[in-house]
């Protein structure tokens, strides 16, 4: 393992919550996100970020303006998104949008760019699904330069042209830490190598091991483009209640439904309970008592050589209390028993 | 006068700190959540927060800054001043506002504009010929989007909609829309058309030069059967302890960001004294509380506006003594305004 701490994040999709059976309206799960992310920082999460989307059901629709509030009601917590939906997006906002944040928060914002899994936001901002491909790699090409250069002349296929542009407000000196998400694409395991940035495997489902011929990817592609080692995190969904039965009863009724909803949309098999168990105990769901997720987060974490792990802990009407209790076992039991896991392991070594 | 509300406005000028050395972009920023703090601490009613894309100002996407705002503030009304909606993508700023609405519970305010400056333009990638055309469709879909339910549109500088829904909805179902306008006639019909308050960019010159803006705007709601909203206005200023400091202090920055601006629109050099004529009969207000109370209760009342926003910033100031500009403005000068205007 690196000699570097291991990072803990959070990632909300901005699910709106339930509150004693009612479903709370927007305004109110955007104020509990507010509550939940210095709640995070209180029990030492490192990270909070919030992704983006576009579909009812949830608030995340303008993730770093969610971000700068969180940054006036915390010191210490990074933020960073989960993820932003770069092909989709202008760069030259994004630039805005970070900067200010960064500033907001004197120096905690971080970005993770992906293509996204939803194509709810390409026909709602007048782009085309099938330049997909074209619109990230472009897109990365200029946010990177907006981070990396002062003054930027820049053309491309999908945004007017910048003329020896200087965004305000200003960036720190190289930009703030960058990561690209990646489904399971090689071609994007690649990408991230070739910038140097690293990479965050968002790991929605089946076993995480298949992950480590990513993992040999990436570190290759690096090697081969010069660059030296860069951070490897992963991101699932995942509960933590204290006993596994709990955890596992909690969450099936809320996942189920979701994930039913999303089989529908995209034409698989609706899930079953032995679906679900064989997820929670060889595949992609950290469900369980602190103990049971610690230990799964930190054999992972050995398999893929991770140096941060990020629990996407809200789904669709999950109660506040359930919300707040699993924060609080990652925080205060979680994250320190994986810590302990990983010291040992790395003693034995 | 309890209907009467009162606001700073800020484009997010980098100041300067003690040693006279102008502090970074971010500095900046957080200067100005700061001086938010303190506008709410004292009672200001909104503070508004414009959007440019210049050297001298900070904040190119006020509604960041604004949730910087939102989670430390608890009455403070938050508002752009202006957001350039022209080369912005409407969904978005109605995405972003809602949200800031969400942040504050309820205290998000948006003023649309064309933006006084250009450079948005370019930066975007629209092209300045179609400037009126612009504002034109995209104030259309934006009000389509106040309604808060699913939206069919088409236009021709943007995407189709269908049936688009656009989160987060807010909790009241309405998110205050203002349109600022500068001195344009058809941008005045077009907000009464509209139905939308009017904010007033009462830069130079006597404000009573804008009476007739405000009686267009009156008689235009009138034949277009919408409500006509009371009127607001924004102007420049700053308060000081004395009449004097607030001129010693406000001058410097002021003359070198005014002539830098009117280089660009063909200007020439500001001198001393039409500084000062601008300050005894135009539209800066600038002196001692009692000084500037004065002169702001003579436009309230002889504009017989509802709202009046000093734009406290100006260039490179001293960054103690924008702080204490807020702090007089809130503590003494809309007291003494009210007073005034309750005499």
């Amino acid at each position: 393992m690196t000699a570097a701490p291991f990072t803990f994040g959070l990632n909300s999709f901005g699910e709106v919550a339930t509150d004693a059976g009612r479903v709370l309206d927007d305004g109110e799960t955007v104020r509990l996100l507010v509550e939940e992310a210095r709640h995070a920082e209180a029990v030492g999460l490192d990270v909070f970020s919030v992704g983006e989307h576009y579909r009812p059901g949830h608030v995340d629709t303008a993730a770093p303006v969610l971000l700068s509030a969180i940054a006036s009601a915390t010191r210490r917590i990074r933020l960073g998104t989960s993820v932003t939906v770069l092909s989709t997006n202008d760069p030259v906002r994004l630039f805005h949008d970070f900067s200010t944040l960064d500033a907001v928060s004197n120096g905690r914002a971080q970005l993770v760019v992906g293509r996204a899994s939803a194509t709810d936001s390409f026909p709602l901002f007048g782009y085309d699904v099938s330049d997909y491909e074209e619109l990230f790699e472009e897109k990365l090409e200029l946010l990177m330069r907006l981070q990396r250069e002062e003054s930027v002349t820049w053309s491309g296929a999908f945004r007017a042209p910048l003329s020896e542009q200087r965004l305000r407000p200003r960036m720190r000196p190289g930009g703030i830490p960058t990561w690209i998400g990646v489904g399971g694409s090689p071609n994007s395991v690649v990408r991230a190598a070739r910038y140097g940035l690293p990479l965050m495997l968002a790991v929605i489902g089946g076993r995480p091991q298949r992950f480590a011929r990513h993992v040999d990817l990436y570190q290759r592609a690096l090697r081969q483009a010069g660059h030296g080692a860069r951070p490897i995190g992963q991101h699932s969904l995942g509960f933590v209640a204290d006993t596994d039965a709990e955890a596992a009863e909690t969450w099936w009724e809320y996942w189920k439904p979701v994930v039913a909803g999303l089989a529908r949309e995209r034409g698989f098999y609706p899930p079953t309970w032995d679906v679900y168990r064989e997820e929670i105990d060889h595949g992609a769901l950290f469900v369980g008592s602190p103990d049971t997720v610690a230990r799964k987060i930190a054999t992972t974490a050995h398999d893929l050589n991770l140096s941060r792990f990020d629990l996407k802990y809200d789904i669709m009407h999950l109660p506040r209390e359930a919300r707040a209790r699993s924060i609080e076992l990652l925080g205060s039991e979680v994250a320190p028993r994986v810590r302990e896991l990983l010291t040992k392991e790395s003693r034995h070594v | 006068m309890s209907d009467l509300d009162f606001g700073l406005d800020t484009f997010g000028d980098v100041p300067v700190d003690d040693s006279g050395a102008q502090v970074s972009h971010a500095r900046a920023i957080r200067q100005l959540v700061d001086e938010a703090v303190l506008a709410d601490e004292i009672g200001i009613d909104v503070l508004a927060v414009g959007e440019h894309h210049r050297p001298e100002y900070a904040v190119s996407t006020p509604e960041t800054v604004l949730a910087g705002i939102a989670t430390r503030t608890r009455r403070l009304r938050l508002s752009s001043g202006v957001t350039v909606l022209s080369s912005d993508d409407p969904v978005r700023v109605f995405q972003r506002f809602a949200t800031v609405d969400a942040l504050s519970n309820g205290r998000a305010e948006v003023i649309l504009g064309r933006g006084s400056f250009t450079e948005s333009f370019p930066l975007f990638g629209y092209d300045l010929s179609d400037y009126d055309k612009l504002f034109e469709e995209k104030i259309e879909l934006f009000v389509r989007l106040l309604d808060e339910k699913p939206v069919t549109w088409e236009g021709t500088l943007r995407a189709p909609l269908e049936a688009a829904e656009v989160f987060p909805p807010t909790e009241s179902g309405h998110l205050p829309t203002w349109v600022g306008v500068g001195g344009s006639p058809p941008s005045v019909v077009r907000t009464a058309r509209y139905g939308l308050p009017l904010m007033l960019a009462v830069i130079g010159g006597s404000p009573t030069r804008f009476a007739p803006y405000i009686d267009l705007y009156r008689r235009a709601a009138a034949q277009f059967g919408t409500s006509a909203h009371p009127v607001g206005m924004h102007s420049p200023g700053f308060v000081a302890d004395t009449d004097e400091e607030a001129r010693e202090v406000y001058w410097p920055s002021y003359r070198i960001i005014r002539d830098r601006i009117g280089a660009l629109r063909g200007w020439p050099p500001i001198r001393r004294a039409e500084f000062e004529a601008e300050i005894e009969h135009g539209s800066l207000y600038i002196g001692a509380p009692e000084t500037v109370a004065r002169k702001i209760a003579r436009a309230v009342d002889e504009l017989g506006v509802g709202r009046f926003d000093l734009i406290y910033t100006a260039g490179a100031q001293p960054i103690s003594a924008r702080l204490r500009a807020v702090e007089l403005y809130g503590t003494k000068v809309i007291p003494m305004v009210r007073d005034i205007l309750a005499g």
